[in-house]
């Protein structure tokens, strides 16, 4: 199909023009893609799709809902009626708004999957280090667009959530006050937040559309990395990214979509893990909600912060759990990549996995002395990975690495 | 590599799958439009209540129906005269061209040269169907009020500001004007003696 599209004389007039027969033939027709990859590798065309819906789903939703948290004559806020407007007055707000509140969670599933992968087959080590901390730049302004995007429905959980985190960053030394002054443009969560918050949250997509962009040019400039981790012989070992893995992703797409529309159409709320219970009461800054956790995809995150008896201890540490990610690729100095040949590295990796989920379960429960000590444990198990790592290929004896793919 | 590949089962397939796939692309197109067409509360806020009798003899009141202006006027004897002989300057005198210019409740040829179910009070769509400016209410004879804004045997009616367009005091267009129509008129129906229901 692109080939008797780029036959065209409307093509080629374009191509003369802007060269994009060659971009194309470069980056898809002719982009070599190893042989081998598995459906570890879907899930960064999933990303893309899913930023993709949630812009799109964005630009629509902003065109009925009203950043303020003025009062209305019925007792509520402007910002709290327009998405109840959105739900039962717009035509398809309902399922645009679900799409929308879905596709958050759906996107961090997807992200975090395309992470693990990266951790597993060694995809953050040489030559693709710069790779690895784009997308970790990305995993960050990703989750300041969903915290910011949480305020926006003014119930108890947006309100509640912005003041715990603003707050946060009370606990740096000298200038904590004036940063949380300036995040929230008053002396509590309030109006100027909302806006605040409402203009970042449209900003933080542009920038990841940019950035996503340079994560996937330095993809192709470093090209992927496979399941056995080793370099490939160009000509010999590769397919072409079209038609192969454009239909290989278009099936992941099929079977994403399946999830996904679950949620959308029969499940929204996913139990209270997608949209939390306490945020279909409206904000009142005069009463916390009983329980108060961010949603699951923060939740990790959360419990670091909590496992600290100091404020500025747990702060700093949540901050250095994320911090931390950026020099993973110069901590590990293992010569192989794939955890298919570190059977050290395999062990700890898996560990690192399971200490994130049982960080993210014991961020969303209701804080216990047992549960705290879990979360404490889970923390150490979490920067043990970080720690040990430089000093794993002293010891650990790694399998012989296959010559070919 | 050799090619025992069935083309036409494979053709087949990928049309099948291709086509498949630009239907349900199609189809996601209909949520996102569709949610920019009018909301609920924005059509069930369509209609209008009025008390007529609030108009005085020939005066004009501007009102608001589905967030478009609408002229209220209570026409006097005298104007409702000034309405009559002009047919030959007027482009559509019988309010036929299209639906926007006659209702249901034209249904004798009176009501349809006033363009009112009462003679007196005149209910219009205060757009020009030009481009959509309100007129002027011009409703006195000749130059003397309002100079050369309206030609010498000016009847009485509205004037747009915006390219010039001449409207009688039916809201019927003058020859010559950029307007294609008549000012439009709506359904709408008598609740009790003075108080109308618009839309």
């Amino acid at each position: 199909m692109i080939e008797s599209m780029m036959k065209t004389r409307l093509f080629q007039w374009v191509d003369a023009r802007t060269d994009a027969g060659s971009i194309i033939r470069s980056q898809l027709t002719e982009y070599p893609a190893p042989r081998n990859l598995n459906y570890m590798w879907n899930f960064g065309s999933l990303a893309l799709l899913v930023l993709v819906l949630q812009i799109l789903t964005g630009i629509f939703l902003v065109m009925y809902y009203k950043p303020s948290a003025e009062m209305t004559a019925g007792g509520f806020t402007v910002a709290f009626d327009s998405i109840e407007r959105i739900m039962r007055d717009v035509n398809f707000g309902w399922l645009i708004r679900y799409m929308h509140a879905v596709g958050a969670s759906a996107f961090f599933i997807v992200v975090y999957l395309h992470i693990a992968r990266g951790l597993y087959y060694g995809s953050y080590k040489g030559p693709r280090e710069l790779l690895w901390i784009i997308g970790v730049v990305i995993l960050l302004i990703m989750q300041g667009a969903a915290f910011f995007g949480y305020l926006l429905p003014w119930g108890q959980m947006s309100f509640w959530g912005a003041t715990v985190i603003t707050n946060l960053f009370g606990a740096v030394p000298v200038i904590g006050d004036l940063i949380s002054e300036v995040l929230r443009g008053g002396f509590a969560v309030g109006d100027p937040t909302l806006n605040r918050f409402f203009s970042l949250h449209y900003l933080f997509p542009l920038l990841l559309a940019a950035i996503v962009g340079g994560h996937v040019h330095a993809l192709h400039v470093v090209h992927s990395n496979n399941p056995e981790g080793i370099d490939i012989d160009h000509e010999k070992e590769t397919i072409p990214f079209h038609p192969y893995y454009t239909i290989k992703d278009a099936f992941g797409v099929a079977v994403f979509l399946i999830p996904y529309c679950y949620f959308v159409f029969f499940n929204p709320e996913a139990w209270g893990y997608f949209i939390e219970v306490d945020n279909f009461v409206p904000a009142n800054n005069l009463q916390t909600p009983a329980h108060i956790a961010p949603v699951w995809y923060l939740t990790p995150w959360y419990t670091i912060l909590r496992s600290f008896e100091s404020k500025l201890l747990g702060v700093a540490a949540m901050g250095a759990s994320l911090a931390i990610l950026f020099v993973l690729p110069f901590l590990d100095r293992s010569k192989v990549r794939s955890a298919r040949y570190r059977p050290v590295y395999r062990q700890m990796v898996i560990l690192f996995f399971i200490s994130v989920l049982v960080l993210g379960y014991c961020g969303h429960s209701a804080p216990t002395a047992t549960l705290k000590l879990v979360g404490q444990i889970a923390t150490a198990i979490y920067f043990g990975f970080f720690l040990l790592l430089p000093f794993v290929h002293k010891f650990e004896k790694t399998k012989p690495v296959p010559e070919r793919i | 590599m050799t090619d025992h590949a069935d083309h036409s089962r494979r053709n087949f397939l990928y049309v099948a799958a291709g086509g498949l796939g630009a239907v349900a692309a199609g189809a996601t197109i209909v949520p996102f439009v569709g949610s920019m067409l009018p909301a609920a509360d924005t059509l069930a806020a369509s209609k209008t209540e009025f008390e007529v009798s609030t108009v005085a003899e020939g005066q004009l009141v501007v009102i608001q129906w589905q967030g478009k202006p609408v002229f209220i006027v209570n026409r006097t004897t005298d104007m409702l005269n000034r309405i009559q002989g002009h047919d030959d300057k007027l482009k559509d005198p019988m309010s036929q061209a299209m639906s926007d210019v006659q209702a249901d409740w034209m249904d004798t040829e009176e009501k349809r040269i006033n363009r009112s179910i009462k003679p007196e009070y005149l209910v219009l769509v205060a757009s020009c169907t030009h481009l959509g400016c309100i007129p002027l209410f011009k409703p006195t004879e000749g130059q003397k009020d309002w100079g050369d804004s309206v030609p010498a045997d000016w009847a009485g009616g509205w004037h747009c500001p915006c390219h010039g367009s001449l409207y009688d005091l039916s809201g019927r267009v003058v020859n010559g004007s950029p307007a294609p129509n008549n000012l439009h008129v709506m359904q709408y129906k008598y609740m009790t003696d003075t108080k109308v229901l618009i839309g």
